[in-house]
C-alpha cells in the first residue's frame, strides 16, 4: 500500500501542494485530476522525492523519503512528463537504463541475466520488442512514450507513477498503454498513480480518483463514488454536457 | 560493423597517425626505423645500418614526446567532452564553457607577468598554477551555482561558468596589454603548443589521462542515465548533484591538466564526442575510450599539419583546430537542421 498523510511541498516560496493524504492499495490504480497549475505534477515529483516536502509518503510500510535514493528507486518508478533524447541509444540501451537501481556499482559492470529478462518482459509488454534495435532519436513521440513506459516496467517498482503517460499517443496506442498499465498492476499487484488529462481515458483506468484545485484535496474516492459534477465546478466549464455532445457524434 | 571491429580500426589509425606524426618533419624517418630506435631503446636490439647518427636523439628526445603529449592532450579533451556534454545534455556543451580554460590562461598570465619562478617545481611551476587555476574556477563556478540553485541545475551551471569565463579573460587580457612585453608570450601560450616539452610533462599527463579514462568508465552507466534528463535519472536511483559535482571536478582536473601543459586547444572537446557517438552509439562505456583514440588521432594529425602547411615556420595547433572546427559546426547545424 502507498500511504501519504498530510504532504505539502514548493518550490521555495508559499506551498504548491497542501494537506494531501490518500491512500492506494495493492493492485489499484490512482488517478489524480486536475485543471492546469493546480498541483499534479509537483505532487508526483513529491511523492518520488524529487522535491523537500513535509508529511508521510510510505510504501509497503517503509518511509520512502528516509531511504537512500537508490534504494527509494527500487521501490518506486517515476515516469515524466518530459524527457530528453539528445544522444542516440538503441531503444534496447533505453530499456536498459530502468535497471540502473538493481545493479550493483562496479567497474564496466554488465548485465545479469534478471536484467535481461526484466527489459525483455518490459519491451514485449509495451509492444516495442520490434524496435528494440532502433535509435531512440529515430522514433516517434509515441513510440517513444512507449519506450519510456518500457524503462519504468523494467525498473521493477512496487509502484509507478507517471506524469500524463499518454502525451504524443495515438487512441489506439492510448488505449494500449492503458491495458498495458493495467495488466501489469493486476499481474504483478502493484499500485499505480495516474495523471492524466483525458478525462474519459483516466475514467476507463481508475479504481479511484484524486481531485485537486488550488494545491488542496477536492475530491477523493473511490470511481463509482466520484462526484462528476465535481467537475464542472473545478473546470468552470459543463463538462458532462460537452461530454454528451461528444458521444452524439458517435452514436 | 561491431564494436571491437570499428575499435580496433580506431587502434590501427592511431598507431598509425603517431608513426607519421614522428616521422614526418624537417627530416623524414620512415616508420621502420622508428620502430628500431624505439627496439633499441627499450629491448637494446641493433640499429639498423646507414641509420643517421641523429636520428636516435631526434625521434626519442624531440619527436616522440611531442607526439605522445599531442595525443594524450586530445585524449583527454575528448574524453572531457563527453563527459561535459553527458552532464549538461547538450550535444555543442565544451568544458571550456565551465571556466576550464579562462582559469587556466590567467593562472598562466600571472606566472608570465610577474615573472614568478619556484626552483623546487622547475618547468612545472606555469602548468602547477594554470592547472591550480582552473580548478579553482570550477570549484567556484560549482559553489555559487549550488548556492544561487539548489538543484544545481544545467543552465545554472552554463551562465556561471559563461560568467567565469568573461571575468577571467577580462583579467588576462588585462595582465597581457598592460605588460606588452609578456602580453605576446601570453597570446602565444594561449593558442596552444606541442613544441619543447620534457617527458616528466608527457608522463604526468599520461598518468592523470589514464585515471581520467578509469574514473569515468567507473560512472559509465550512471552517465547513460544522467543523458535522459536530471528528473529521469534521479527517479531511476542515481543520486544527481553528488555525481555531477563528482563528474565536474573530474572534467576540471583532467581538461585543466591538458590545457595547463600546451595551452588552449579547442574544437577537439567538440568535434571528437560528435563523430564518436555517430559511429559508436552512445553507451559511454564505448564511447569513452573511443573518444580518447579519436580525439588522440586528431590531435596528432593536426600537430602533423601544423608542423609542415607552411615552410620553415609552425603553426599554433589552436589554429588548426579551429580552421577544421568551424565548418565541422556549420556542417553540424545545417545537417541538424534538415533533420528537423
Amino acid at each position: 500500500m502507498l500511504r501519504i498523510e498530510h504532504l505539502s511541498c514548493g518550490y521555495g516560496g508559499p506551498p504548491i501542494i497542501q494537506d494531501i493524504s490518500f491512500q492506494v492499495k495493492e493492485g489499484e490504480k490512482l488517478c489524480i485530476l486536475g485543471p492546469n497549475g493546480c498541483g499534479k505534477t509537483t505532487l508526483l515529483r513529491a511523492l518520488a522525492g524529487l522535491l523537500p516536502s513535509n508529511g508521510t509518503v510510505e510504501l509497503m510500510g517503509t518511509s520512502l523519503h528516509t531511504l537512500p535514493i537508490r534504494q527509494r528507486a527500487q521501490k518506486l518508478a517515476l515516469m515524466s512528463q518530459f524527457s530528453p533524447v539528445t544522444f542516440n541509444y538503441t531503444v534496447y540501451e533505453t530499456v536498459m537504463l530502468g535497471r540502473y537501481a538493481h545493479q550493483t556499482n562496479g567497474f564496466l559492470r554488465g548485465e545479469s541475466a534478471a536484467d535481461r529478462r526484466a527489459v525483455e518482459e518490459s519491451l514485449r509488454l509495451t509492444g516495442t520488442w520490434e524496435l528494440r534495435e532502433r535509435l531512440v532519436t529515430r522514433l516517434s513521440g509515441g513510440q517513444l512514450q512507449r519506450v519510456f513506459l518500457a524503462r519504468t516496467f523494467a525498473q521493477e517498482p512496487q509502484a509507478i507513477l507517471l506524469d500524463e503517460p499518454t502525451n504524443h499517443l495515438d487512441l489506439r496506442y492510448q488505449v494500449e498503454l492503458i491495458n498495458s498499465l493495467k495488466s501489469w498492476s493486476n499481474a504483478k499487484g502493484h499500485c499505480v498513480v495516474g495523471v492524466f488529462h483525458d478525462m474519459n481515458l483516466a475514467l476507463s483506468f481508475a479504481d479511484s480518483i484524486l481531485l485537486l484545485n488550488h494545491g488542496q484535496v477536492q475530491s477523493y474516492s473511490k470511481l463509482k463514488d466520484f462526484d462528476l459534477s465535481l467537475l464542472d465546478k473545478i473546470y468552470h466549464m459543463d463538462i458532462r454536457g460537452y461530454m454528451a455532445a461528444s458521444l452524439q457524434r458517435w452514436t | 560493423m561491431k564494436y571491437q571491429t570499428k575499435m580496433a580500426a580506431l587502434l590501427f589509425a592511431a598507431l598509425a597517425a603517431l608513426l607519421f606524426g614522428i616521422g614526418i618533419g624537417s627530416v623524414y624517418v620512415a616508420p621502420g626505423d622508428i620502430l628500431s630506435i624505439l627496439a633499441n631503446h627499450l629491448l637494446h636490439t641493433p640499429l639498423p645500418k646507414g641509420l643517421p647518427v641523429s636520428y636516435p636523439a631526434m625521434v626519442l628526445n624531440m619527436r616522440l614526446p611531442r607526439v605522445i603529449l599531442a595525443f594524450l592532450t586530445g585524449a583527454a579533451l575528448a574524453m572531457g567532452g563527453t563527459v561535459t556534454q553527458s552532464i549538461l545534455q547538450n550535444p555543442l556543451a565544451s568544458p571550456f564553457g565551465l571556466g576550464i580554460s579562462a582559469g587556466a590562461g590567467l593562472g598562466a598570465a600571472i606566472v608570465i607577468t610577474f615573472g614568478l619562478t619556484a626552483v623546487e617545481l622547475g618547468t612545472f611551476l606555469l602548468p602547477g598554477v594554470s592547472l591550480g587555476f582552473s580548478l579553482a574556477t570550477v570549484f567556484l563556478v560549482v559553489f555559487i551555482s549550488s548556492h544561487l540553485d539548489k538543484g544545481v541545475s544545467n543552465v545554472t551551471i552554463i551562465l556561471v561558468g559563461t560568467v567565469f569565463s568573461m571575468f577571467c579573460n577580462a583579467v588576462m587580457n588585462f595582465l597581457a596589454a598592460s605588460s606588452p612585453a609578456y602580453g605576446e608570450r601570453i597570446q602565444l601560450w594561449l593558442l596552444g603548443s606541442f613544441s619543447m616539452k620534457e617527458w616528466n610533462a608527457v608522463c604526468v599527463l599520461a598518468l592523470i589521462t589514464a585515471i581520467g579514462l578509469i574514473f569515468f568508465l567507473f560512472y559509465a552507466r550512471e552517465m547513460d542515465v544522467m543523458a535522459f534528463g536530471e528528473e529521469s535519472a534521479q527517479a531511476m536511483g542515481v543520486d544527481l548533484i553528488k555525481l555531477k559535482r563528482t563528474l565536474l571536478a573530474a572534467i576540471a582536473a583532467l581538461t585543466g591538466a591538458a590545457v595547463a601543459f600546451v595551452g588552449v586547444i579547442g574544437f577537439v572537446d567538440l568535434i571528437a564526442p560528435h563523430i564518436v557517438r555517430r559511429w559508436f552509439g552512445a553507451a559511454h562505456k564505448k564511447i569513452l575510450p573511443a573518444s580518447a583514440l579519436f580525439g588522440g588521432t586528431f590531435l596528432v594529425l593536426c600537430d602533423l599539419a601544423a608542423r609542415v602547411l607552411l615552410p620553415a615556420r609552425e603553426i599554433p595547433i589552436g589554429v588548426i583546430t579551429a580552421l577544421l572546427g568551424a565548418p565541422f559546426f556549420l556542417y553540424i547545424f545545417f545537417t541538424g537542421r534538415k533533420g528537423h
